[in-house]
This record gives structure tokens, sequence and C-alpha cells, in this order.
């Protein structure tokens, strides 16, 4: 028998709302994870509701990172004065169709969402010094003609599919229209973090959403990082 | 999850042929070509994505165009005395990352694909894969069978180039597992109440890990298809693939130690060659050179 995956704490009030995905394994240059903590935090958001991991992750041993144990985790998070609804998720390594249906119903039928926007760091041959540009996949052209004034840049590419291209896929059957945002990382630095490209897309984020995001820390974050690889 | 169906053909009895990827490709190349020289049409499909995780996106100037799965396909083919379905499953549904099936999706898969069949009034299903044998490559690959009974073992031992399991020296009484959907499916198709047949085409044991096609066991499952099938079958369209297998299976093989060829090349004259033939050394020295690693799984008799 299979089971709603879904946990819902609370049904948050929100009028048509974007949601915005984070996945925090292969999360080059931590970009997802860290944008995703920034908004969660800055925003006061709610945890409303979760995926249960069983049947989408192996549960049979515990993992761990750096010492840290690593449990799969799946939450939504509401922030109802600025109308978004934020997903931060392990990539589910079973039913990944069924997984990402979850996050669409729950996204669809009790949030009514909008938009969809996912966020992945892209490992790429720049400099730490070089700006970063965010390369995007729409879903729907409508969308894509809509943040023509963005700086966003076209991605083109052939090959094995991410899981956001994956969700943006399932959305785009679903009618709902979504972006994948790819801020470039420096490859020397896919393992480990990079502010810059968190400021670059929390910026778009900023002006897309009207947050009114103070990311002026993370100049100083920036600073200290280049000073370091000198 | 589901079938969908493009249009609902009408067949009679028909019979089904099914093929999966395995060990050199054996049953999916001799089910896909006999499908093509029929020319067979597509009539449904089951649907990938509960099955399979997508393959290749294709994303032009920043818009998301496609997303490919591996397919899974139904075709028929009315001959004038009988009607048949093929299946051609680009790969095999598996849980917990090996190559070949297992779990509830092969379960599932494997129920779906009789579903069709059952639907369209099919009596018999044949699969089609390898067995793994100490054969030279340069030999006409023998094809063994399994039967889910009896009265179709004897059948099948009138089929031309067709040996039981149990009629291989070394293998006991015809015991061993035929693993992946081409041993399930049969084994469900039993289970459901349909004949079913396992034809596997012999390939030579130290290829078996190798990622080649070995077209040649395909051509011999091939024939004993068109026997039943009481048609002649032109198999040149796979003489090419074969050219080319044989010609880098051949320079391999110039490169084993002396020793170890002179042992493979007595497998020549050999009617069946038994597991003296080749060393244990000299096979763990062949593998190397063709470990893929990881799955060890595949239409194996064991």
């Amino acid at each position: 028998m299979e089971r709603d995956p879904l946990e819902i704490y609370k049904t948050p009030q929100l009028q048509s709302p974007s949601l915005i995905v984070g996945w925090q394994t292969q999360d080059v240059g931590k970009l997802g994870s860290k944008v995703i903590d920034f908004l969660n935090e800055k925003l006061k958001s709610q945890e409303v509701a979760e995926i249960k991991p069983l049947g989408f992750f192996p549960l049979g041993a515990a993992r761990f990172k750096h010492d840290l144990l690593q449990v799969p985790e799946s939450k939504f998070w509401a922030c109802e004065e600025d109308n978004l609804l934020i997903l931060k998720s392990d990539e589910p390594v079973f039913e990944q169709y069924r997984f990402l249906n979850s996050v669409l119903d729950f996204a669809e039928s009790y949030c009514h969402v909008k938009e969809l926007y996912t966020i992945s760091g892209v490992v790429s041959f720049i400099a730490h010094t070089s700006p970063r540009r965010i390369l995007t996949v729409f879903n729907k052209a409508e969308l894509k003609r809509s943040l023509q004034g963005y700086g966003l840049e076209n991605m083109t590419w052939e090959g094995p599919p991410a899981i956001s291209s994956y969700l943006l896929w399932l959305a785009k059957r679903r009618g709902i229209p979504g972006v994948s945002l790819w801020p470039e990382i420096p490859f020397y630095l896919a393992t480990g973090e990079d502010p810059h490209a968190v400021k670059v897309t929390l910026s778009f984020l900023n002006r897309r959403f009207n947050l009114g995001l103070d990311l002026g820390g993370f100049d100083l974050e920036i600073r200290v990082q280049n000073e370091k690889i000198v | 999850m589901g079938i969908k169906l493009y249009r609902e053909p009408k067949l009679e009895k028909p019979i089904m042929f099914v093929g999966w990827p395995g060990i050199g490709n054996i049953g999916i190349i001799a089910v896909n070509t006999l499908k093509d020289i029929l020319k067979a049409e597509v009539f449904g499909e089951i649907e990938s994505w509960d099955f399979f995780y997508p393959r290749k996106v294709s994303i032009r100037e920043g818009l998301l165009e496609d997303l490919e799965f591996p397919s899974n396909k139904f075709y028929c083919r009315r001959l004038e005395n009988k009607d048949l379905i093929f299946f051609i499953g680009e790969e095999q549904p598996t849980e917990g990352g090996g190559i070949y099936a297992s779990g509830e999706k092969a379960f599932q898969m494997a129920n779906l694909v009789l579903d069709v069949g059952l639907k369209f009034g099919c009596e018999r299903v044949y699969t089609s894969g390898a067995c793994v044998s100490l054969i030279h490559h340069q030999m006409k690959p023998r094809v063994c069978a399994v039967a889910s009974s009896e009265n179709l073992l004897k059948e099948v031992k009138k089929y031309p180039n067709t040996i039981l399991m149990s009629e291989i020296e070394g293998r006991g009484e015809g015991e061993g597992t035929i693993t992946g959907l081409n041993g399930l499916l049969i084994a469900l198709a039993k289970k459901r109440g349909l004949e079913s047949i396992c034809l596997m085409g012999e390939i030579p044991d130290w290829l078996s890990r190798a990622l080649l096609p070995y077209p040649k066991a395909s051509k011999s499952v091939l024939e004993v298809f068109a026997e039943i099938l009481g048609i002649g079958i032109d198999l040149s369209s796979l003489d090419k693939m074969e050219e080319q297998i044989e010609e880098t299976i051949g320079s391999f093989c110039s490169r084993f130690p002396p020793e170890v060829k002179e042992g493979y090349d007595q497998r020549k004259f050999i009617a069946q060659a038994n597991p003296g033939t080749i060393t244990v050394e000299a096979q763990i020295h062949i593998d190397e050179r063709f470990k893929k690693g990881g799955d060890e799984g595949g239409e194996r008799p064991t």
C-alpha cells in the first residue's frame, strides 16, 4: 500500500505564490543550501510541510559527512508576507517521479503556486574574480520573455538531466511556468562555498520578488575569500 | 503507472516476443531484428517515468525542449497464419543501481507487459537472452531453452540448433536461474496461465562481462524464431555488426598469452567444452580485460 509521503503541519496563507527550490545534495558551491537558508532566516519563514523520506532515500544506514550525521530532509517553508513557498531538499535517490510529483502536489493543491524557481550551481571554468553569470532554463517561453530585463543568460545543453530539469519538465506538464537558475561557480570552489554566486542569486530573487534584503554582508565574505585564495 | 495504447489492433491468439538489454544484448537484438524484418507497427507503450530516471534533456537557448526516457514499446504484426506482438524495453527497471531488473519495479513492469498480452488473447510468450558457455567465439552458438511445461520442452527439442539446459554438460539436471526480466517474465507468465519459453543464445564466458553486443548468438536465436513462425528471414542486416565484433574479439584474442590462447582455441575442437578447458587463472586474466565492474546479472544460467 502506498502511503501519502506528504506531512502537512499547516496550510499556509499564500496568494498564488512562487515556489523556490534548493537542493542540498550535489550542491555545487553550497549554493542551494546557502540561498535557501538565507531566505528562510531573513524572511522569517515558517515550516509548513515535509516529504517523508521513506521510499525516496536509502534508510538502511546512517550517512555522515565531515563527522556529522546526514539525515535526508525535504521541507517546505512559507513566507506569507512575501508570498513565497520555499523547499529545501535532498535529491531523492529512488522514485524520483513520485517524489517530484509530491512536491508539485503540495505546491499546486495546497498553495496554488503560480511559478517555480529552482536553484543549483553549475561548475564553470571561470576565476573567482570573474563576474558570475546566471544561466537559465525555462519551461515556457512566456516566462522567459517576462524575465528578459534581469540579465539572465540562456543555457544550451543536451545530456543527462539534473533533478531541477526533471522538476521543470513535470511542472510544464501541469501548466506551471518555471525556470532553473544555474549561477556559475568557479571549478575550484565547487566543493566549497561561493559567497559571490550566493549574492548574485539572492540579488536576482531580491529584485524579482521585491524582498528588500540587505546583501551587504556578502561583500565582506567575498573579500575575505578572495584574499584567502590569493 | 500505466499502459498507453495508441490503438487496439485486432489480433487472434498472438504470440508475444519480448526483448530487453542483457548480456551481449543477444535477446533484444534478436527480438528487435525480427520486429524490423517483419515491419511490425507500434501500437502502445508502458509509460516510462514510473520506472526510469530520464536519460537525456534537451535545452536550447534557455528553453527546455524535451526530456527523454528509455522506451518500452509494443508492436504488432499479422502474418498469414499467426499474429504477433513484440515488446521492446530499452532498459530493465532496477532498484539499487544494478543493470538488470530487480525488485518491485521489475515485477510491475513484467506484469504490465503480460497485461497487454492477455488483453489481446496471447497464449504464449517468448523471451530471449544469453547463455554463458565455454564455447569459442568462432563456433556457431547454440540456443539453450527453458520452458514452462513438459509439452513445451518436447516442442523445443524440435527447434533447430536448440538444446535444453539439462543437455549441457556440467549443468546437472538443467537447474539454474535466469536473472533479470527475461527470467521474471516467463515465470510470471507461467503463473498467469501462459505458455512461456526463454531462448538463450550461447556467448563465450569471457565475453559475458564485456560491453559488446554478440550478434552471432542473436542470429542463432533468430533462426529458431524463423522456424517457430514458419518463415524465411534474411539476417544480412546483422552481418556488418557481426563482422565488426568478430574483428574486435579477434584483436583481444591475439593479445592473450600463448598458453591461454592455446587452451581457448582447443574449444573449437571439442563438441561441448568442459570446464577444464580454461584454467581459473587464465579466466581471471581474461576477465580483467573486460571487467566493467558492479553487476554480475543478466541471463546467466548457473
